[in-house]
């Protein structure tokens, strides 16, 4: 009897001990996994902070070897071009998902829906070329314009995806119900299924935002960078992961003062998005439930 | 519940619209303090029979890019001449390199290129109005890791080439013993650091070991990314600095002007005459007076012959167009170029960020090639 007893708590015990051990290695890879994040948001308050200042916002670069000045050129540099690669991307991006989600479960739908995956998975450097050939060489100049259409190719499929992604979730239900009430599938579609998805889109938005402000790489050959103040579309225009890049590898201290304060800047924009995500996320769910 | 959740989400996008609204409004606000800047201090002296602010009324947008050596000098003229001569012409220069540089000028994408290397003669086929204006000279330094060592170290050109081809491979070695009497140098291997990417840097370093050791230019030869025989690379003056910092016993090159601004060692050069030098800004300058220069500019003035000049030189170009169709552009560009050498504060500027003004003799020369840049088929400048 009692050898009964003993064996099952054995197995027990042992079973116990490989939960324990398993948990505590998947604790570890979670925590391993966070380390370098942790690290980084340390790092760039460390660097960053001291070199943050208002006239960083309210100043335009000084002239090399004179500290101070500010970085206002990229910062509204980068806004105006975010901004454009998202008027130009939204339209498209969200007619593409609507297709893709209501009309594209076809082969044509099939098709479209592999070309938007390999266009997320393009190089951003090779949209930048690709842009720089269509854009800079035949017009003979570096604009503003072809670094935010570069930007708008990036954000595509992103959205794109995203779309689609949640106007599936809109359950079959609320388009069955309309379809029953005589809409056409036209209105069902954008007065149904559009609307409950939206905090949904808007999400993919954000995100897609915060993932081409800090692209270095397609605005190298297309907005260039410059180093004075501009607003014009269609002319060389800065952005700060441009600036980073030119001021983190450059002779002087103060540019890499600079260079860290720009990319807390930067980390902190991508993060306020993200918690916007966070709560809209939070609000599809409960409007769902 | 529902509605005001969705005023929740609907809120937030607002919050950040009027967010970046108002980022926005306030950067375009400071635009005042910019404009407040000091006229012309006295740069409406004249020089050469013309005044230095000719183009003091010129409005345009010029854009150029090329090399990266000579991007804060660059920058730094262009943004004087915006804040103190012309406030209507705004001449923006990025570096993408040299060869980036040629290229984008070749491609007519920029309206000046800008090079530490002269174009080659393909090159030149493929732009055939090319000028080449010499704006400062740049120099190359050896620079070290070796523990104990204070006074600078000293070396010639033989010497270097043969640690780069890798037949020198200890500190100790006799030939490094020879030219540092009296300095006690470990019996350690040479760790040979160079630049991994393809730079103007390279080229003049490659050129001047060319120059000194037949056994270097038929084995390896003059290159911006040459096939090394030892060691390992670093990615830009900052690479290369790095590698050299965390390697004992490594020797690697840099341009001067980042070594004095990182406050790096580096050696005394043997130069033609047989003097060691120091390097800095003067002995750089010094070795464009003793070479003689063809009217393209296209020279290598490494291994000169004057008695202070530093041996490992080299010219650093702007790339204009010999003649444009639209007067646009070219005719502000030449105007400030202009101004560039003949202000009188210029030259300070270039010094004060460690770059090497050219030689006093040189000036005429470059003159006479402004004079001869067109725009329309009608000169810039007026002659004499």
């Amino acid at each position: 009897m009692t050898s009964i007893v003993e064996a099952s708590d054995m197995r027990r015990r042992r079973r116990h001990f490989i939960d324990r051990t398993m948990t505590g290695v998947m604790v570890g890879a979670a925590v391993v996994g966070v380390i370098p994040l942790v690290l980084i948001l340390f790092y760039l308050l460390k660097e960053g902070i001291p070199g943050l200042s208002l006239s960083l916002f309210t100043e335009d670069p000084n002239r090399p070897g004179l500290p101070g000045g500010g970085v206002r050129n990229s910062i509204v540099g980068s806004a105006i071009m975010v901004t454009v690669a998202t008027l130009i991307g939204v339209p498209i991006a969200v007619g593409c998902g609507i297709f893709l989600s209501e009309f594209g479960q076809n082969r044509l739908g099939t098709v479209l829906r592999f070309l938007v995956d390999v266009l997320a998975g393009i190089p951003s450097i090779t949209i930048g070329l690709f842009i720089y050939g269509l854009m800079v060489v035949t017009r003979g100049e570096f604009t503003g314009f072809a670094g935010g259409l570069a930007l708008s190719i990036l954000f595509l499929p992103i959205v794109a995806r995203i779309t689609e992604e949640m106007m599936l979730l809109v359950p079959r239900s609320l388009r069955e119900a309309s379809l029953a009430l005589g809409a056409p599938s036209w209105m069902t579609t954008l007065r149904v299924v559009v609307p409950t998805a939206l905090p949904g889109i808007a999400t993919g938005v954000m995100l897609a935002l915060s993932r081409i402000a800090g692209e270095a790489a397609p605005l190298l050959f297309t907005a260039l960078g410059n180093q004075f103040f501009s607003t014009d579309l269609f002319h060389a225009m800065d952005a700060l992961p441009l600036r980073i890049f030119v001021y983190a590898v450059g002779p002087y201290d103060y540019w890499h003062d600079q260079a860290w304060a720009m990319s807390l800047i930067l980390v902190t924009f991508i993060l306020v998005v993200s918690l916007i995500v966070r709560a809209v996320i939070g609000t599809r769910v409960t409007v769902r439930s | 519940m529902r509605v005001a959740r969705v005023r929740w989400w609907k809120a937030a996008l607002l919050t950040l619209a009027i967010a970046s609204l108002a980022l926005i409004v306030v950067a375009c606000g400071g635009n005042d303090s910019s404009d407040e800047a000091t006229p012309a201090d006295g740069t409406a002296t004249t020089a050469g029979g013309l005044a230095t602010n000719i183009g003091k009324d010129d409005r345009a947008q010029i854009t150029g890019a090329g090399a990266t050596f000579p991007a804060p000098i660059y920058q730094a003229w262009f943004d004087d001449y915006n804040k103190k001569v012309a406030k209507g012409v705004q001449v923006n220069y990025q570096s993408i390199g040299s060869g980036g540089g040629i290229q984008q000028f070749t491609e007519k994408t920029v309206d000046f290129g800008a090079s530490d290397a002269p174009m080659s003669d393909a090159e030149l086929a493929k732009a055939t109005d090319a000028v080449h204006i010499p704006m400062v000279l740049g120099s190359v330094v050896l620079t070290y890791n070796v523990s104990g060592v204070n006074t600078p170290l000293k070396f010639d050109g033989d010497t270097i080439a043969k640690i780069y081809m890798g037949t020198i491979k200890k500190w100790n070695d006799p030939a490094i013993a020879a030219l540092n009497s009296g300095m006690k140098l470990p019996d350690a291997d040479i760790q040979v650091v160079y630049r991994s990417d393809g730079s103007g840097t390279t080229f003049v370093w490659t050129d001047y070991l060319s120059s000194v050791s037949a056994d270097w230019k038929s084995k390896v030869g003059t290159s911006k990314n040459p096939s090394w025989p030892v060691g390992q690379g670093g990615k830009g003056n900052e690479g290369v600095t790095t590698a050299v910092k965390q390697t004992p016993n490594a020797i690697g090159y840099v341009e001067l002007n980042y070594a004095i601004a990182n406050k790096l060692a580096f050696a005394d050069i043997k130069n033609k005459a047989g003097k060691f030098i120091t390097p800095s800004i003067d002995a750089t300058s010094a070795a464009a007076a003793g070479v003689t220069i063809p009217d393209d500019y296209r020279v290598s003035i490494v291994n000169a012959s004057g008695e202070g000049a530093y041996p490992i030189a080299s010219f650093t170009y702007l790339l204009v167009h010999k003649d444009t169709q639209s007067c646009d552009k070219q005719k502000p560009l030449v105007n400030m170029l202009w101004w560039v050498f003949h202000d009188k504060n210029a030259n300070e500027t270039a010094k004060s960020l460690n770059y090497a003004p050219l030689p006093a003799t040189l000036q005429p020369k470059v003159d006479a090639t402004l004079k001869t840049l067109t725009c329309n088929g009608q000169p810039i400048l007026p002659k004499g």
